[in-house]
């Protein structure tokens, strides 16, 4: 039972505190996971060696309609594991393993995205060998749309994806981030290959040949974003310096219809070299414009707009605000191992619905790097109301130090708090269910629109609540070769409701939808009310 | 004469000789040069200094000299033309002599000592490096030893790994062999005062600074750190009028107006750590490239490589012990302060105190000595940074080359001009150091 899902209680307890709430009063409320890894069922590691020291990633997705995110946990040179998630609204979670034609070996990660646009979730994976689009068949079963869809899976080394509809198209444009060329032994160092980028056909009902994206510099996480709310999403790339010659980060213009372009310094573009592992991106400061978490190896970046023009056109020129931020997490935070830390996935969300966005942050040593700590716990950095962040990993009780990769931060039980699992290289996966007792209230909702792109991949959604704005975009990549589908979650705090505007894919912002807390809701393009949605 | 060959060209023309010899070995005959063994795992070891994240330039000094005298030693034991370094490096007692009346084979003694190196140097890179050293090991262990009788392969290799088991017992005392943090330390009390240095980098691990004790290790060929001292930069003075405001003035405006050229020169020395070989590195890939060209023995090959690292390797320590005797501010920070506050650099701004510039100091160090073994205005053309897409660049002599190395830090934005002028003096001074060594017989 939490605080504050019930309107009444929350109303009582915000009297009795006397407008001041106990979990606003001494800074963030620190969140409260348990381990249910093992009660859960999950039993799943990524295995295997040098071609595996990158990937590792997980994929939540509801693929029976039920609403309760599935997962695909990827297992390296050994078959992935796919969970149905049969866990109760507000229970114990609770995973069973089933056959769902998704168990290929190689599988570095995975990305949910409804490529046929017909309502079943399918899902690419991303392969050290050929990468495979597995078509969804209803009731958690796929089956290999390769031939069906002329999708090129190749023969390379990929961790990222990205996904985009671009203006107009019924099929939507994947991207995928390849890393080095694994046959080149004895100087792998220079050898990053190709990225692709799979855009419709002229029919727009399959895929194009790949056109490659050069150059490319050994990729570890990519996303789509509307960097300028102009409308158009361009391609983010993080790529990893210890194997590129000449290269940095990348953003490529993707105008329909025209080559890739990439943005340059003549653009504004800033030069940034890093060892570039996951992505993920929020509006953190407020300045309406998407913001980017980058991690990395002794260092991580969170990058906002240098400028933001009075005309509303910006350059692509950031800043690096991490430090200011509090989130540079170079290092353990805790126990004795001081030594650098290793970032990996990482995804933004408010795990205690206080209506601040949360950094998350998977961390593990890439294979027992002696410069590098050992014992690299996960971050939990909890944003304050000064906007400054927090570490609360330990104290939230995700401190592992496996040696972690890919993970997901998920409601997989309905309840309103996100909970988390991470894939750990060489060791189980781990599972927590988010059991705190005095987080704030929540919206979650889903988008949905008729015909191509049903998931609206691409809108940008902006929240109202007690006088604050929240803001992000609905976008398929980032992470690490990790993706989500499904449920949108807002912290909201002791405010009882919300108006929710999102700017729909090549549309302006709709009319605000109304939303109570503590509650489930599908919007739909073209209907001003929000559909109710309870978990069963 | 021109050094033209990139990288990995290069790297894949010694092994596709070292292939050639591997097909004429099944004629029993050890064909493996020893000259091809230094350049095949020198080109390596480049590799590895630039892909382990400990290898900030003044640790990958280190470790050019430290294998360029275990290379040497190595080929001096046996050679008439070679003179030991023991008793003229510092603290470096002699080796053991090969045992006479025994057949040795330059080439296995040479890959034991190099294997065994770039273990010592190197076990803490990443798994890909491990992955390259483990296959590479292999295979060049399998060609030296190839057409070579058993008992010869066998009294080689203990005598290379002899070598380098007493290099590295005497590296193991000389204050920096043992890198934590990447460098930067974890505790660290800044001097108080106007001018002296604070952090530039808003990097967590940089509020410190790299190295701090780094002067203190023990030298090479000069007697301590402080053998080349340098006059205290210009007083630090936020008056328009004084020399300190001038020099910074002439950075900030001469980064406003920085020509084409001069952003190329700037980037082409840029060689930062993780991206490149390093500044040192930089010296070693021309000087590879020379030796190739010239189509150097093993003597000679070893000749170069050990006075160039040693001279690199001493300029660093030097240099680093004026750093942090200094201790100056960065241009950024007093650009900042006193004359433009929105003023950015060309260059990321190294994290560690400005007086004198790093680059400068080895840069002239490395001039000195390679002009002594390839004489006077001896023009070159240096590719380092050819698979990085940056062009290659012609110079007239060694010395034009470290001044360009010590002005692009000025077009840069990371160097006053003292550091960079004085620097390259302080070089020169250590460089004479190491040629005063005496190799030859």
């Amino acid at each position: 039972m939490k605080l504050f899902r019930s309107p009444s209680i929350a109303v009582l307890l915000a009297t009795l505190c006397a407008g001041s709430p106990a979990w606003a009063q001494d800074g963030p409320v620190i969140p409260a996971f348990t381990d249910e890894t093992a009660a859960a069922g999950i039993n799943s590691t990524y295995e295997g060696q040098w071609e595996y020291m990158v990937g590792g990633g997980a994929a939540a997705f509801d693929c029976n309609e039920d609403g309760f995110p599935d997962l695909l946990l990827a297992g390296g040179e050994k078959p992935t594991h796919f969970y149905r998630n049969a866990s109760s609204s507000g229970g114990a979670l609770k995973f069973v393993t089933e056959t769902s034609g998704l168990e290929l070996g190689e599988v570095t990660g995975g990305y949910p995205i409804d490529i046929d646009s017909d309502g079943v979730m399918d899902i690419v994976l991303l392969r050290v060998g050929e990468n495979v689009v597995m078509r969804g068949l209803g009731n958690c079963k796929f089956e290999r749309a390769n031939e069906a869809w002329d999708f090129k899976g190749g023969d390379a080394w990929s961790i990222a994806m990205a996904a985009t509809w671009e203006k107009n198209a019924a099929w939507p444009t994947i991207a995928i981030g390849n890393y080095i060329d694994r046959t080149e032994e004895m100087s792998p160092w220079g050898s990053c290959t190709d990225n692709w980028l799979h855009r419709p056909d002229a029919g727009g009902t399959k895929f194009a040949p790949p056109v490659a994206l050069k150059p490319s510099y050994c990729a570890l996480s990519m996303l789509f974003s509307d960097w300028d709310n102009s409308g158009t999403t361009a391609l983010r790339v993080s790529n990893d310096r210890e194997y590129y010659e000449g290269g940095q980060e990348q953003m490529w213009r993707l105008l329909p219809g025209k080559p890739p372009e990439l943005y340059t310094e003549a653009d504004g573009w800033k030069y940034l070299r890093i060892w570039g592992m996951g992505v993920a991106t929020y509006d953190v400061d407020a300045d309406g414009y998407p913001d980017y978490f980058l991690t990395s190896m002794a260092d991580n970046k969170l990058q906002t707009l240098a400028n933001v023009p009075a005309d509303g056109k910006p350059s692509p020129s950031y800043k690096d605000i991490a430090y200011a931020k509090g989130v540079t997490a170079h290092r353990p935070y805790t126990g004795t191992d001081l030594r650098p830390s290793t970032g990996w996935h990482t995804q933004f969300e408010d795990v205690n619905n206080d209506g601040l966005v949360d950094l998350f942050i998977v961390k593990g040593n890439v294979a027992k790097m002696p410069d590098f700590a050992e014992k690299d716990p996960n971050n939990l950095l909890l944003q304050g109301a000064d906007g400054k962040f927090t570490e609360a990993g330990d104290k939230a009780g995700i401190a592992s130090v496996l040696v972690g990769r890919g993970g997901a931060m998920v409601d997989f039980n309905l309840d309103g708090l996100l909970d988390l699992v991470v894939v750990n290289r060489w060791e189980n996966a781990q599972l927590w269910r988010n059991t705190s007792a005095t987080a704030g209230n929540w919206i979650e909702f889903r988008l949905t629109q008729d015909g191509p792109n049903r998931d609206a991949s691409g809108a940008v959604i902006e929240v109202k609540s007690g006088g604050k704005v929240m803001r992000r975009e609905v976008s398929v990549g980032g992470g690490h070769a990790s993706g989500q589908a499904g449920w949108i979650h807002f912290g909201l705090g002791p405010n009882e409701s919300a108006e929710v505007r999102v700017r729909w894919p090549n549309a302006e912002w709709s009319a605000p939808y109304a939303l109570k807390a503590n509650q489930f809701a599908i919007l739909k393009r073209g209907r001003s009310e929000a559909a109710a949605w309870q978990p069963k | 004469m021109t050094m033209q060959l990139t990288r990995r060209s290069a790297m894949f023309m010694t092994a596709a000789a070292l292939s050639t010899s591997t097909v004429r070995m099944a004629q029993a005959e050890p064909t493996v040069k020893a000259e091809d063994v230094i350049i095949a795992w020198y080109k390596l070891v480049l590799e590895l200094v630039r892909h382990t994240p400990t290898y900030s330039p003044p640790v990958a000094s280190r470790s050019f000299a430290y294998v360029g005298v275990a290379v040497y030693e190595a080929l001096a034991s046996g050679s008439s033309s070679l003179r030991t370094l023991a008793g003229q490096l510092n603290g470096l007692k002699p080796l053991a002599a090969r045992e006479p009346g025994q057949q040795y084979d330059n080439a296995v003694i040479l890959n034991a000592v190099l294997a065994r190196a770039v273990t010592d140097f190197f076990g803490n890179t990443g798994p890909t490096g491990q992955h390259v050293m483990e296959r590479f090991g292999a295979k060049r262990r399998d060609e030296v030893r190839a057409g070579v009788a058993q008992g010869v392969v066998a009294q080689s290799e203990a005598y290379g790994e002899a070598v380098m088991a007493h290099i590295a017992e005497w590296a193991a005392s000389d204050g920096g062999a043992k890198i934590e943090n990447m460098g930067f330390p974890y505790e660290y009390q800044l001097t108080k005062g106007e001018g002296h240095w604070v952090p530039t980098s808003t990097i967590g691990q940089q509020q410190m600074p790299l190295l701090p004790d780094w002067g203190n290790n023990r030298t090479f060929a000069m007697k301590n750190g402080a053998a080349c001292p340098l006059p205290p930069p210009p007083a630090y003075s936020e008056d328009p009028a004084s020399e300190f405001y001038k020099q910074a003035l002439e950075v900030q405006q001469t980064t406003k107006t920085l020509t084409p050229e001069q952003k190329t020169i700037a980037r082409f020395w840029s060689d930062d750590p993780m991206l490149s070989p390093t500044p040192p590195g930089h010296w070693m890939w021309i000087a590879i490239g020379l030796l190739e060209a010239e189509k150097a023995n093993a003597d000679r090959i070893a000749d170069v490589l050990v006075r160039l690292g040693i001279a690199v390797a001493d300029g660093f320590i030097g240099c680093w012990a004026a750093k942090f005797e200094h201790d100056l501010l960065r241009p950024v920070t007093y650009i900042r302060k006193v004359i433009d506050p929105k003023w950015e650099t060309l260059l990321i701004t190294p994290p560690f105190p400005e007086y004198p510039s790093g680059h400068s100091t080895q840069s002239g160090a490395a001039a000195v000595v390679l002009t002594q073994l390839f004489g006077e205005n001896f023009a070159f053309v240096d590719s380092t940074h050819a698979r990085d897409g940056i062009k290659p660049r012609a110079f007239p002599s060694f010395w034009a080359a470290a001044e360009e190395a010590g002005i692009s830090r000025l077009y840069g934005g990371i160097h006053f001009r003292a550091a960079i002028e004085l620097g390259l003096e302080q070089g020169r001074c250590i460089g004479l150091h190491t040629n005063a060594l005496r190799t030859r017989t």
